[in-house]
């Protein structure tokens, strides 16, 4: 159990504190509380988790009040390890060919690894989506095999194309649409993974598990033509 | 059919309302009208603004009524005009109803000593909502016009105006203010007593690096002794983050959803809107 407690942020804000540290178990009871919080029926405007916060808003001092005795009446209910966080499990294709994988070499270089083992390392871990945050749809996923742990860019790139797959640290993650960032990118997905038109918005949630592999172009190509809907999407690579 | 269209944009042109929120774990920000309380006092002019309202920062837009009619308000402080049909130029004041006939087109002038301004429009602009919500933040692309204003927008309304009753709003209370009494923010342990001392007895200055995401603020450097890399967090508006130049930036209505700098204060709801509006040069001091 790593929740400490809940404090006051400004006037209209709460913070459920679960430590200094960042680790998949920690995510997972950050999750737990999170899907909790949800279904209290706060009067709340946002509710955000992030690796070791909840950080809830309100419309009123008043509203925070009346919540706030809420959550304190419920928070001894919850228990992360029974609770069911309804996650769902990817297996989305990569292609880590040269023309998308911009980063590749310095990885390389990096670890002294071939392409193939990076691709390896990469594709045969199953993550973690510890949340969604810094654009929409954008997921924080973790981590990383330990030899491809690598620092953010030193100068971040003005345009990472739409789609693409990034290493920083020891997380990895998916752009997903045109954006200045500095992680490391290392190959493009044949698919959108966010839809204004669609209810869930993003394919995948906090909590959900991500297992890449890898494709050619040609697979790459023919997938992209198909323009698949989040429907058709979630139809064809979770389970 | 009544129908206008943008003539000149003027500066940051949006379409805004008071916030999309539920949507922040998914990386949306809340975005809105960044002074929310011009919204409330043309409320009591125009009730049925359909949530549908432009704002603009600087300098305001005209629109042109090319069929039917619409009835607008404008808030801020503002000087504004019409060129009717016939040539003749009429002056308007803010949180007074203006009824717009074909042919009619409506200019607003520069903000005088504030940033922004706002126009409601009866019946609003005719537009759909983008998850539950109007507002605009153009940095994601998301809103039910995922960009700024272009002249040659059009907007059709199929409703027509109720009434051509001239309304006044006669109670608006719009204070200004340079002195802000903060809250801790959840890194405060940060920041050393002296740096502590420094934000409080110090001087900001508000530069024109500012947007709807948040207003970059220069003068005594605030640096932490612990690090100014943390694990990224849900942010609020309000917050006041410090990059590791030292130098704090007050995170406003388009928020990136969570952030790694760490937070010295937060604003109080209410101060947001007032520091929205003091233009680059304006000079500010917080009190912890």
């Amino acid at each position: 159990m790593y929740f400490k407690e809940i404090i006051l942020y400004g006037d209209r804000g709460l913070i459920l504190d679960f430590g200094q540290q960042s680790s998949k178990s920690i995510s997972q009871e950050v999750n737990a509380y999170y899907h909790h919080l949800k279904v209290l029926g706060l009067s709340s405007t946002n509710i955000v988790p992030s690796f070791n916060k909840i950080v809830i808003s309100f419309y009123s001092e008043v509203d925070r009040k009346q919540s706030l005795n809420k959550i304190q009446q419920e928070i001894s209910q919850i228990n992360p390890s029974t609770t069911k966080q309804n996650q769902s499990t990817w297996t989305i294709p990569v292609c880590y060919e040269d023309s998308f994988a911009l980063d590749m070499q310095r990885i390389q270089e990096l670890h002294d690894l071939t392409k193939e083992e990076v691709i390896q390392l990469h594709s045969n871990t199953t993550y973690y989506t510890y949340y969604i945050g810094f654009m929409p749809g954008f997921p924080y996923l973790g981590d990383i095999h330990p030899s491809l742990i690598t620092p953010r860019l030193e100068s971040p790139r003005i345009q990472i194309p739409a789609r693409s797959v990034g290493i920083a640290k020891e997380h990895t993650c998916i752009y997903p649409k045109v954006s200045p960032g500095g992680w490391n990118i290392i190959g493009q997905v044949p698919f959108n993974l966010f839809s204004l038109e669609h209810p869930r918005t993003s394919l995948f949630l906090p909590g959900d598990e991500i297992k890449f592999h890898a494709i050619n172009q040609k697979e790459f190509e023919r997938i992209q033509k198909k323009d698949l809907s989040i429907d058709s999407l979630i139809k064809e690579y979770a389970s | 059919m009544n129908t206008f269209t943008i003539t000149r944009t003027g500066t940051y042109l949006t379409v805004q309302d008071f916030g999309r929120y539920h949507y922040q774990h998914l990386g949306i920000s809340p975005s809105g009208a960044m002074d929310p309380r011009i919204l409330k006092e043309l409320e009591k002019v125009i009730p049925q603004h359909a949530n549908q309202f432009l704002e603009f920062a600087y300098v305001g837009p005209s629109l042109k009524v090319s069929a039917g009619a619409i009835r607008v308000c404008v808030g801020g402080d503002c000087n504004i005009f019409v060129q009717k049909n016939n040539n003749t130029q009429i002056e308007h004041q803010p949180y007074t109803s203006i009824n717009l006939f074909e042919g009619d087109e409506l200019t607003v002038y520069n903000t005088i000593d504030s940033v922004f301004g706002y126009i409601a429009i009866e019946n609003g602009l005719g537009l759909e909502p983008c998850l539950n919500s109007f507002a605009t933040d153009t940095k994601a692309n998301i809103g039910s016009i995922n960009r700024p204003l272009q002249i040659g927008d059009t907007f059709n309304i199929k409703e027509d105006v109720s009434s051509w009753k001239v309304v006044f709003n006669e109670t608006v209370n719009i204070e200004k203010q340079n002195n802000f009494k903060v809250y801790p923010g959840p890194q405060l342990n940060y920041f050393s007593d002296l740096a502590l001392q420094s934000f409080v007895s110090s001087t900001y200055t508000i530069t024109t690096q500012s947007d709807r995401m948040g207003l970059r603020l220069q003068g005594a450097p605030l640096i932490s002794h612990i690090s100014h890399d943390i694990l990224s967090e849900g942010i609020l508006p309000g917050c006041i983050q410090v990059p590791s130049n030292g130098q704090p930036i007050v995170l406003m209505r388009d928020i990136p959803c969570t952030g790694g700098y760490p937070k010295i204060a937060i604003l109080a709801s209410e101060d947001i809107a007032k520091i929205a509006q003091l233009p680059p040069g304006s000079h500010i001091n917080f009190d912890l």
